[in-house]
């Protein structure tokens, strides 16, 4: 098949792809580049396991073909997790059982590590309003509200040090 | 062996067990560094997709593969014309009274049975070319009636779904215990009431798929592959493919979820699977979303009809259930399985002694139904519903009738109608909490003030009695096969380390912290020193996996039995380093060995690692007689049925021109009995409420009346997101099991059960001063305008 050579930045890093044109960023992060940290759930756009994000913003990585993301910026959860220990919002999670089979996980902290960029403060109807784009089947979602608000209060005193 | 018996092991006060310890397996899910199925790197994999019947029932006269074999990247192309050859079929007869045995080979070649039934299966070097190719493939098809419904299922001339059996009927038993005629004749009223279920599945946010491996030189077979039940599904994958079990592994890596949907092998992994060993190169197969919402296992569609026989007081004289079943096309379970469940612990927490039963199940041109969390979920609404039927009827406040009907503690042991044991619970002490709580009298009262200004409240109760752990002894009384078993080991390497294992796999029940706990807590270590390992059937012993609401009782309770024993030997080698002649004084805490003198406990010096190092390294200053080496290994068979109990209580308004549903106040009382973890349990407890919350309002798999499935994404099958799923107040009132490990109960669908029950009755609650009476789930905005039309 017609396969392209292109370039992908992800997580800072250029990357070099050699794929066919309508190959998902989805399937190219995980099988190409390896980072199988962005979860597949649907392919349709509704689940949200595969948010990561594109130049800062949330967008489903299964309803854009990579060949379409030369010069932007991709984070993926890989991405947004530091080199030792957990990001604020991973803790927060940890701490507070935010997760069981961790599937819908990595969605949820693309998408929240970019909102409480923009909303530092948010209230619980705001993150459930936001979390509904991640469907989560096993925690009934409370603790991930509860872990999302501690986050933000966490990363609020970060920044205000 | 004999070993550390359960009843022994219950106490107050444990060092690990009960601690809310976050989770271990957080680290890697947390960083994106989990391994789930699609994760794993596979060189030179080959990818399977499968064709797929698009009617619901429909008579294969043909296939023409020519043009998808010449597609590129295409490796192989086949049908069941081939893959039969390879393969066993899966035979359902066990020997039940009623139930018709079937045979489903493991690809149709006659006729399609279900819009989504697998009848080729292509594959290629990519999965897009793989896809591709599928298209390619031309199946032939005569069109067929089809039934879609149990009501036309049973209809006279009704089109056969299998064709060896005399009719759709696949399943029916009866039950009685008492005189229910003598009990009917005695009665104030004769109360009727009716329930039913709508179709659902499982949805897991990881679909299903798997990876099979063959190695042509030792003629071994890897399957890598979700499993709640590695054990029992590589049997199962043994004997389709004609192997022996020791030729195969099963691998389960992480897991996306589960609930029910991963405890089987299905036919398109045995397909997979038979072509790895045929083309000799790893094949590996990701179902999509629509397959899984059209082709994975569905679930519940069933319906109860109830006739109680109840006094002026409202206490039920006798009670009779008829329930049936739409179990779609083919039986991946014995067909009478689940329903037979219901009807044996269907009288719950009350006092009835006069029961009867009957089941029916239907197959329908629709994809098979089998177990999904909470199998019996049903039960509980049926219950307490009815006894809000009889409230209704008889114009008795609704807590009243059902306490009059419930269990009091002085009633323990209680034997149910069908034999079953209610022991070591506490229905009505949660029941009188869960009153109190809420604030039953001041919700009444605001009830009936609001409902004069048009505001159309209603508060639901629903009490339940959940069958976590289902011992072997409750599989023969229920005329099911099946063994209730479970297995572990706990194993200590000679420089110290830990390592303990079980049959169960997890796929997002936390296990492997609270398994921890409980390994801690019985070698006297710390949690983070133990290394739990599970889904490997090279690594775990046989046990028969998460099924039910086992984990903690089975899993947990014998991987604590197994610690005491490998404990009991680490203090007698400690008593013969330290001289004495019995280590009755000894004790290890903190992985450090303890003696008992003069009242107080003092360290001895001697630590785990003296003992590890001494078994291993050391043998001859071991107590005469004993093996060297530290590792043990228990099986356990939990009791007939050990139960959990609670209360839920639901408050909504319902919105009388739209028929929205609003929950306002969720509240449970919970005895779940000792638990290991509390951070997991009340999980647990969130994640099945909601999921039941789920089913009660949203979820709903369609089918149309040609048996096309119209639910083929997630826009059109509807689960809760965070905004449809409330705030939960869970109130523990736990107390231990006498029979079980450590007094452990479990839990995790009775969550799934009291929501169905307590939201459906809350609807109707608020439904009242309209004279109408919600019958079926979901409860759809439509459905309850429908109602209230009819009122006018
Ligand atoms: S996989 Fe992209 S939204 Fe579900
Ligand atoms: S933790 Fe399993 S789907 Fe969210």
């Amino acid at each position: 098949m017609n396969r392209i050579a292109f370039t992908l930045t992800v997580n800072a890093m250029a990357c070099e792809v050699v794929a066919e044109p309508r190959k998902l960023l989805s399937d190219v992060l995980r099988e190409d580049l390896r980072l199988t940290g962005t979860h597949v759930g649907c392919e349709h756009g509704v689940c949200g396991a595969c948010t990561v994000l594109v130049d800062g913003a949330p967008a489903r990585a299964c309803l854009i073909f990579a060949i379409q993301m030369q010069c932007r910026e991709i984070t993926t959860v890989e991405g947004l997790t530091p080199a030792e220990g957990l990001s604020p919002l991973q803790q927060a999670l940890h701490e507070e059982h935010g997760l069981q089979c961790g599937y819908c996980t990595p969605g949820i902290i693309t998408t929240f590590e970019a909102f409480l960029r923009e909303n530092p403060k948010p209230t619980d109807d705001e993150i459930r309003e936001v979390l509904s784009g991640n469907l989560c089947r096993c925690t009934g979602y409370a603790n991930i509200v509860r872990a999302i608000r501690k986050a933000a209060q966490i990363m609020r005193k970060g920044t205000a040090a | 062996m004999s070993g550390v018996k359960p009843e022994d092991t219950a106490r107050d006060g444990f060092d690990q067990i009960g601690k809310p310890v976050p989770r271990k397996e957080d680290a890697r899910l947390l960083r994106g560094k989990g391994t789930y199925l699609d994760d794993i790197e596979v060189p030179g994999a080959l990818h399977a997709c499968f064709v797929r019947s698009p009617y619901a029932h429909a008579r294969i006269t043909g296939f023409d593969l020519d043009e998808a074999k010449a597609a590129p990247g295409v490796v192989a192309v086949v049908t069941g014309h081939e893959v039969n050859d390879w393969t066993n079929a899966l035979k359902m007869a066990p020997p039940i009274e009623g139930l018709q045995p079937t045979e489903m080979t493991t690809l149709p070649v006659d006729k399609a049975r279900f819009h989504g039934d697998p009848v080729a299966c292509v594959v290629a070097t990519d999965r897009y070319l793989a896809e591709d190719a599928a298209e390619l493939v031309y199946v032939e098809y005569d069109l067929l009636d089809a039934v879609t419904s149990y009501d036309a299922a049973l209809a006279d001339g009704a089109p056969l779904v299998d064709e060896t059996l005399p009719s759709n009927l696949v399943s029916h038993q009866k039950f009685e215990a008492g005189d229910i005629a003598r009990r009917k004749a005695e009665a104030y009223r004769v109360v009727e009431a009716a329930f039913a279920m709508q179709r659902m599945t499982h949805l897991p946010i990881e679909t299903r798929g798997c990876i099979a491996l063959w190695d042509d030189g030792r003629a071994h077979l890897t399957m890598h592959i979700g499993s709640q039940a590695p054990h029992p599904m590589r049997s199962m994958l043994a004997g389709r493919l004609r192997l022996a079990e020791h030729q195969v592994t099963v691998a389960s890596p992480d897991v996306g979820g589960a609930f029910g949907q991963k405890i089987i092998v299905y036919r398109e992994e045995i397909t997979v699977a038979a072509l790895a060993c045929r083309l000799k190169r790893p094949v590996r197969w990701r179902e999509d979303r629509l397959e899984n919402l059209s082709a994975s296992l569905q679930a519940r569609e069933n319906a109860v009809k109830t006739l109680a026989a109840v006094a002026r007081d409202g206490r039920i004289l006798s009670l009779e259930a008829e329930i049936t079943e739409d179990f779609g096309a083919y039986c991946f379970y014995p067909a009478n399985y689940l329903a037979r469940v219901i009807g044996m612990i269907l009288t719950g927490p009350y006092r009835i002694q006069d029961y009867a039963f009957e089941v029916k199940i239907a197959l329908t041109n629709k994809c098979g139904a089998g177990p999904m969390r909470a199998p019996m979920a049903i039960t509980s609404l049926v219950m307490d519903g009815t006894l809000d039927a009889v409230a209704r009827e008889l114009d008795i406040d609704p807590a009243e009738v059902r306490r009059v009907n419930m269990v009091r503690p002085s009633d323990l042991p209680y034997v149910m109608p069908t034999g079953e044991k209610l022991e070591d619970v506490t229905p009505s002490e949660c029941f009188e909490r869960g009153l109190e709580e809420i604030g039953y009298a001041a919700f009444r009262d605001a009830q009936e003030a609001d409902r004069d200004n048009g505001i159309y409240r209603g508060l639901g109760m629903c009490n339940v009695i959940e069958s976590t752990t289902y011992g072997s002894a409750f599989y023969k009384a229920a005329g099911i096969p099946g063994s209730g078993h479970e297995a572990a080991w706990v194993k200590i390497e000679p420089s110290g380390a830990i390592r303990a294992s079980a049959g169960l796999m997890g796929t997002g029940q936390s296990y492997e912290t609270p398994y921890a706990q409980a390994v801690a807590e019985g070698l006297g270590v710390d949690p983070a020193q133990v290394d739990v390992v599970l889904g490997n059937t090279d690594i775990s012993p046989y046990g028969m996996g998460a099924r039910g609401s086992r984990g903690a009782t089975a899993g947990g309770g014998t991987l604590f039995l197994a610690a005491l024993d490998l404990k009991a030997k680490m203090l007698d080698i400690a008593a013969a380093l330290l001289g004495l002649n019995s280590p009755s004084e000894l004790e290890l805490r903190g992985g450090q060995v303890l003696r008992h003198v003069g009242g107080a406990w003092s360290e001895t010096g001697l630590g785990l690692g003296d003992i590890a190092r001494t078994a291993y390294m050391d043998p001859l200053k071991l107590p005469e007689g004993m093996e060297p080496g530290l590792e043990m290994h228990r099986a356990w068979d939990p009791p007939q049925m050990t139960y959990s109990n609670s209360t839920h209580f639901c408050a909504v308004t319902l919105d009388a021109a739209t028929g929205r549903v609003d929950i306002d106040r969720y509240l449970i009382v919970e005895d779940c009995g000792t638990v290991l973890n509390p951070l997991v349990v009340e999980g647990q407890q969130q994640g099945a409420t909601v999921m039941g919350i789920g089913g009660v309002l949203f979820e709903h798999m369609v089918y149309d009346e040609s048996g096309q499935n119209l639910c083929g994404t997630l826009a059109d099958y509807m689960i809760p997101t965070a905004c449809e799923a409330p705030e939960i107040e869970i109130v523990s009132q736990n107390t231990p099991n006498r029979r079980t490990p450590a007094g452990i109960k479990g839990m995790a669908e009775g969550g799934i059960m009291g929501a169905i029950g307590a939201v459906n009755n809350a609807v109707n609650d608020a439904l009242r001063p309209f004279g109408v009476v919600a019958e079926r789930q979901p409860l759809s905005p439509d459905y309850i305008r429908s109602l209230l039309r009819v009122t006018g």
